[in-house]
């Protein structure tokens, strides 16, 4: 039905889209874990209260959930070049994609941390725990089910971005979706892109939910 | 072995100051059970939170085996706390690690070796009788498993004091008797100073030596447990007790008995502690003054370990001095409570020889 040149369009699209979104979800993850950790922490009455630190990160955090996507492309141009010497390319739309998914992480990793009951946290400081052994053995392993779904849920809304960033020159499954689909009216791999993305966040969502699953010990009967 | 002295907590909510603690004074000796009651929001939490610094008192000093804590911050508080095991009326154990896991978690940030986490969570855990439960998760245990857990994993550093934060609040009668004989079990054998707070007197009278009553943030009432139960000085402390050992006439009984004898019988509450419990109290009582004796009440307790016996007589005729018939059972050393009757109620202030 389609000629072998298309296969290699949509297959090359593809790789590009899994790499895209692939280092960006690390290292929107490596950005965003710290920070929604420390708009935990640092919440008044945690164990590093620091109220006035809080606001500042949570405002900082705001701002870049406020601003547009295609907007702030644009606007870190100087600096994407300045990371990757472009910014044209698939490599150079890895950086406005995660410079947007590190607010977006943050967030999520501290609605995921808030789940952990508090009583868990004192109960820790009471055996004399330090502040950073309870971040790393009680805070993230107790939320892990959570964060998981997190780092799901990140990927998947990276795969919507992909597409904007696509439009930039940044390639991907979206890319040829506008570029043969839309302006070259070629419906057929316009809906053949389509049905690869929902098959690749299904593919996500469900192994996403799986992995949260197996993590999951809170649940009666779970071994 | 804890020392509170004059430590005082005020909260602000919503701008308002809001006094948890004021001026509390408290001494537990070592290796006792001391126990801390009172009604929610009367601030024994709040208390018993502050001997860990979970909470920081804005005065006052509290000392832990000499150690003022009150002063210590860092490291040094750190170390402390794993002088000091604690539970918790939610458990508060971690859901992702195992029975097993949750045990060595004190041990691990303690940074004892390995090996060594591993042969202790094995004694901790037989000596919770959870040895079959140890690769389960805490959502897989019931609650009294849950707080056993709890306790294996307050004793993994061998701390010196047990706090015990509404332990047993959360659990069904049978479960708390077992876990309150667990705790005795461990005191005994441990020689663990032991501090819980409730709002049940009966956790009180089955394991505690000493017991204080809180009320708005002050301790009103403290003291050995028998002297509490036997003569509460305060209403606080007679609330908690109604209905645990101190019997009371129903009040219509009362009146009808009083309007029968005229004025004449007397209505006495007897208390005895310990041997006396086997004394031939009431025959003795008839030969001597020539009084009908007539049983309205009886019971027999135990406070811990003590035996304590409850008699409610009236006492009718014989024209004998009632007061002196009242000194007799105290010389006795029978604690006397005038219920109804013609002595004078400063005759019945006296302690009655229990002590």
């Amino acid at each position: 039905m389609w000629s072998s040149q298309t296969w290699i369009l949509l297959w090359g699209a593809f790789l590009e889209t899994l790499y895209m979104v692939g280092f960006s979800t690390i290292l929107a993850t490596l950005g965003g874990l710290p920070l929604g950790v420390l708009l935990v922490v640092t919440a008044e009455g945690h164990i590093l209260s620091h109220p006035l630190l809080n606001r500042i990160l949570g405002s900082l955090v705001n701002v870049g959930r406020s601003i547009p996507f295609i907007i702030l492309m644009v606007a870190i141009i100087p600096f994407t070049r300045l990371v990757v010497g472009t910014s044209i390319g698939t490599s150079a739309a890895m950086v406005p994609l995660t410079v947007a998914a590190i607010p977006f992480v943050a967030r999520l990793v501290e609605s995921a941390l808030r789940e952990v009951d508090y009583g868990v946290v004192e109960a820790a400081q009471a055996m004399g725990a330090t502040p950073w052994q309870i971040i790393t053995r009680v805070l993230l392993p107790e939320a892990l089910p959570s964060l998981l779904l997190a780092v799901t849920i990140t990927t998947i809304n990276l795969i919507g971005y992909s597409a904007m960033a696509g439009a930039v020159g940044g390639g991907g499954l979206g890319d040829l979706a506008v570029r043969y689909g839309y302006q070259r009216f070629r419906v057929d791999i316009m809906l053949l892109t389509v049905l690869v993305l929902i098959l690749l966040v299904q593919c996500l969502q469900a192994l996403g939910d799986l992995g949260a699953r197996l993590v999951d010990r809170r649940r009666r009967g779970a071994s | 072995m804890i020392e509170v002295r004059q430590v005082s907590k005020v909260y602000q909510v919503g701008g308002q100051p809001v006094v948890a603690l004021r001026d509390v004074n408290l001494s537990v000796r070592r290796g006792e059970i001391y126990g801390i009651i009172g009604l929610s929001g009367a601030g024994k939490s709040t208390l018993v939170r502050c001997i860990n610094m979970l909470e920081r008192p804005q005065s006052g000093s509290i000392l832990v085996d000499g150690v003022d804590i009150t002063r210590l911050e860092g490291e040094e508080l750190r170390a402390a706390r794993r002088q000091i095991g604690m539970i918790f009326q939610n458990f508060n154990l971690l859901q992702s690690r195992t029975v097993a896991g949750n045990v060595a978690f004190p041990l691990e940030i303690a940074g004892v070796p390995q090996a060594e986490i591993k042969r202790r969570v094995s004694d901790l855990l037989e000596l919770v009788g959870l040895t079959d439960k140890a690769k389960a998760y805490p959502a897989q245990l019931s609650g009294g498993q849950k707080q056993r857990v709890g306790i294996a994993r307050a004793l993994a550093n061998q701390p010196k004091v047990l706090l015990s934060d509404e332990a047993t609040s959360a659990l069904d009668p049978q479960t708390t008797k077992s876990i309150l004989r667990l705790l005795l079990d461990i005191n005994q054998r441990l020689g663990l100073t032991i501090v819980l707070i409730t709002h049940e007197m009966q956790v009180i009278k089955e394991i505690c030596d000493s017991v204080a009553v809180i009320e708005n943030g002050t301790i009103v009432e403290s003291g050995p447990v028998w002297q509490v139960f036997t003569e509460p000085r305060t209403a606080a402390a007679r609330n908690f007790l109604r209905g645990v050992i101190t019997p009371e006439l129903p009040p219509e009984v009362l009146e009808r008995l009083i309007a029968e004898g005229g004025g004449e019988n007397q209505i006495l509450r007897l208390s005895f502690l310990g041997e006396q419990a086997g004394q031939p109290l009431i025959s003795s009582l008839i030969r001597l003054f020539d009084v009908d004796v007539n049983i309205l009440y009886g019971s027999i307790d135990h406070i811990k370990d003590i035996p304590f016996g409850t008699l409610i007589v009236e006492v009718k005729g014989g024209g004998v001095n009632p007061s002196r018939l009242i000194s007799y059972l105290r010389g006795r050393g029978v604690k006397v409570e005038v219920i109804a009757g013609v002595v004078e109620p400063d005759l019945d202030s006296a302690v009655g020889g229990l002590s």
